[in-house]
């Protein structure tokens, strides 16, 4: 019996990775196919733009080392086989391949917003539980207070305010960059909190942190806000109370209720709400970076798209989509596995 | 709690009206420096908000600036549910799979931040405030067109709608005496939060200066421009920020109101 219900899960868990999958190759197709045609309705040509001497036999030939001379669906279908390659081509720029450059930024970014996602997940956990268990006013005003901060606080302002409290008033932390410039920076994945404890470095760590500080607690407010705002929708749920009353009523510890049975059944819902807005968290780091000089992939892009920098564009926003959706995925993913009632009507409801 | 609420709904249409009428009046003309003298001085009696680093009226460039994002936001609001009730009388009223296609659209739509919205649009259209109100409103298809679907199809399947077509109503009384009506509180939500939404990404996109003009009077834009001088006169970026708060709280605390 048991068997039949763990192979029960185990296809159900089956179609629904299949059904992503299809979905991550039709954005992927979709997404690629938007870019590319965006890219291509810019009037001018990006090579003569980025030439001080447009000699129109020096622009044909790079034009042709480019493969933009081929006909559209030539030069689409190059762009999709040579993304899934991991061939991206060279900034019209710098000149450095758009791979090492990404390279350079995405750890930055993916650090950023994955701290500031663990960060808030536990704020908001922090502050919807306090609230349920001390039962006071002041908690329950926090967790309040914490949601319409989250949300109604636009985050560039508030990470001016965090620099001048932070760094101006006190003095604790760096108002901007990633890593001390006197300093040389540890080398390795990119990720300079895993390079630092990789090289052993406790004093690199530190100065990672110091300028992580700022920016990751201005970041993690939005998601604070939307755990701690699902978790109480969920705490005035009379189904959990009843729920609480059968658990009490069986004799379980307190702790064991909360952190084992409750927190499991409300994880799904955290999990889903955090993967959906995993978007928004990475356009807030857009706008972090641009607030805290934080070279990553939000100034890049953005700088990119001003100097129409074609090769940039097409990867690293592709890259960004695709990224958004697997995360999105993932978490619906683990939606599902923590919680199995959790299926796809969802999406047939919405 | 609807009684603070109904207070807080007259109050955020307060301060939408008053932010507009920056649009036509301001003390002083936000777009000149007439004051370069008195650059970086702090409020007075004839200059309550100061002055800002280029000598201009700063209260006069705050006004224009939540003029400009209210009503840039109102645009995008109204062109957003244009596009998402455009979707759904495709969907509900067109051939068979485009009940599949469209939904499945919009859960791919969905994955794309508005923020990258607006940057593919940037590669293609010129930076400016038009741009940025297509590609919020763009963005937020995805939200509008599944709220407006759930609370479509619920109203279909309310049986009082039933009961009033069996009773023999013609579509305008349906429509005007009975769906509305019903309708109308949660379409007031919905649109209370998405116009929050577009106030929220209109100002941070114009922040990364994806407004074209950098000096154009915009809340977002104008933070940008005063962040150069966050340590000589931090003020030039609190009230920016201060302004854009408080509308997006009073919007946050209405959306309770029940009508």
């Amino acid at each position: 019996m048991i068997a039949t219900k763990q192979e029960h899960k185990f296809n159900a868990l089956l179609i629904e990775l299949a059904h992503k999958g299809v979905m991550l190759l039709l954005v992927f197709f979709i997404a690629s196919a938007v870019i590319f045609t965006a890219v291509n309705l810019v009037p001018g040509d990006p090579v003569s733009l980025r030439l001080k001497n447009p000699d129109p036999e020096r622009v044909a030939a790079i034009r042709a080392e480019l493969g933009l001379d081929e006909p559209l669906i030539n030069q689409y279908f190059h762009y999709i086989t040579s993304f899934v390659r991991g061939n991206w081509g060279d900034s019209l720029i710098t000149g450095q391949t758009v791979r090492e450059e990404i390279g350079e930024y995405f750890p930055a970014t993916l650090e950023l917003a994955l701290l500031a996602l663990f960060l808030g997940v536990i704020l908001g956990l922090g502050a919807a539980f306090s609230a349920q268990w001390f039962k006071s006013g002041l908690w329950r005003n926090t967790a309040l207070g914490l949601g319409a901060l989250g949300l109604t606080v636009p985050i560039f302002w508030l990470g001016f305010l965090f620099i001048v409290v932070g760094s101006l008033w006190l003095g604790w932390f760096p108002s901007g960059g990633r890593f001390d410039f006197t300093l040389p920076i540890p080398q390795g994945s990119g990720f300079l909190i895993f390079d630092s404890l990789a090289a052993g470095r406790l004093d690199m760590l530190r100065v990672t942190f110091q300028h992580l500080a700022l920016p990751v607690c201005c970041l993690s407010l939005y998601p604070a806000a939307l755990v701690c705002g699902v978790l109480q929708a969920r705490f005035s749920d009379p189904r959990l109370h009843t729920l609480l009353r059968a658990l009490r009523a069986k004799g379980l510890s307190e702790s064991r209720i909360w952190l084992i049975h409750i927190l499991r059944l409300l994880g799904a819902a955290v999990i889903t709400v955090v993967g959906t807005n995993f978007g928004a968290l990475l356009g807030g780091a857009v706008l972090t970076e641009s607030v805290f000089s934080w070279p990553g992939m939000g100034r890049y892009l953005v700088e990119a798209v001003l100097n129409r920098d074609l090769f940039v564009v097409e990867n690293g926003l592709l890259l960004i989509i695709l990224l958004a959706y697997l995360i999105i995925s993932t978490a619906d993913l683990l939606a599902f596995l923590s919680n199995p009632t959790v299926r796809r009507h969802s999406d047939s409801a919405s | 709690m609807s009684r603070f609420s109904t207070i807080f709904e007259y109050a955020t249409w307060g301060a939408l009206c008053l932010s507009l009428v920056g649009l036509f009046y301001t003390p002083y003309n936000p777009m000149e420096q007439d004051f370069r003298n008195l650059a970086f001085s702090s409020a007075s009696f004839s200059h309550w908000f100061g002055i800002d680093g280029l000598g201009r009226d700063f209260g006069s460039r705050l006004w224009r600036g939540s003029g400009n994002t209210a009503a840039m936001a109102l645009m995008a609001l109204s062109l957003n549910f244009i596009i998402a009730s455009f979707l759904l009388f495709i969907e509900q009223s067109g051939p068979r799979f485009l009940r599949r296609v469209i939904p499945l659209g919009i859960g791919i739509w969905v994955a794309v931040p508005v923020l990258f919205i607006g940057l593919v649009m940037m590669v293609f259209l010129k930076p400016s405030a038009g741009t940025l109100i297509i590609a919020v409103s763009l963005g937020n298809v995805p939200l509008a067109f599944r709220q407006l679907r759930i609370l479509w199809i619920e109203q279909r399947n309310a049986l009082y709608v039933l009961a009033t077509e069996i009773l023999g109503a013609g579509r305008r009384h349906l429509l005007a005496y009975t769906l509305w009506p019903n309708l109308r509180p949660d379409l007031m939500g919905l649109a209370k939060l998405i116009l929050a939404i577009c106030v929220l990404e209109l100002s941070g996109l114009a922040f990364l200066g994806l407004i074209g003009d950098p000096d154009f009077p915009e809340l977002g834009a104008i933070l940008r421009q005063n962040q150069a001088y966050l340590f000589r006169n931090p003020m030039l970026v609190a009230w920016p920020g201060l302004i854009l708060s408080t509308l997006l709280l009073l919007v946050h605390l209405s959306k309770s109101r029940s009508y």
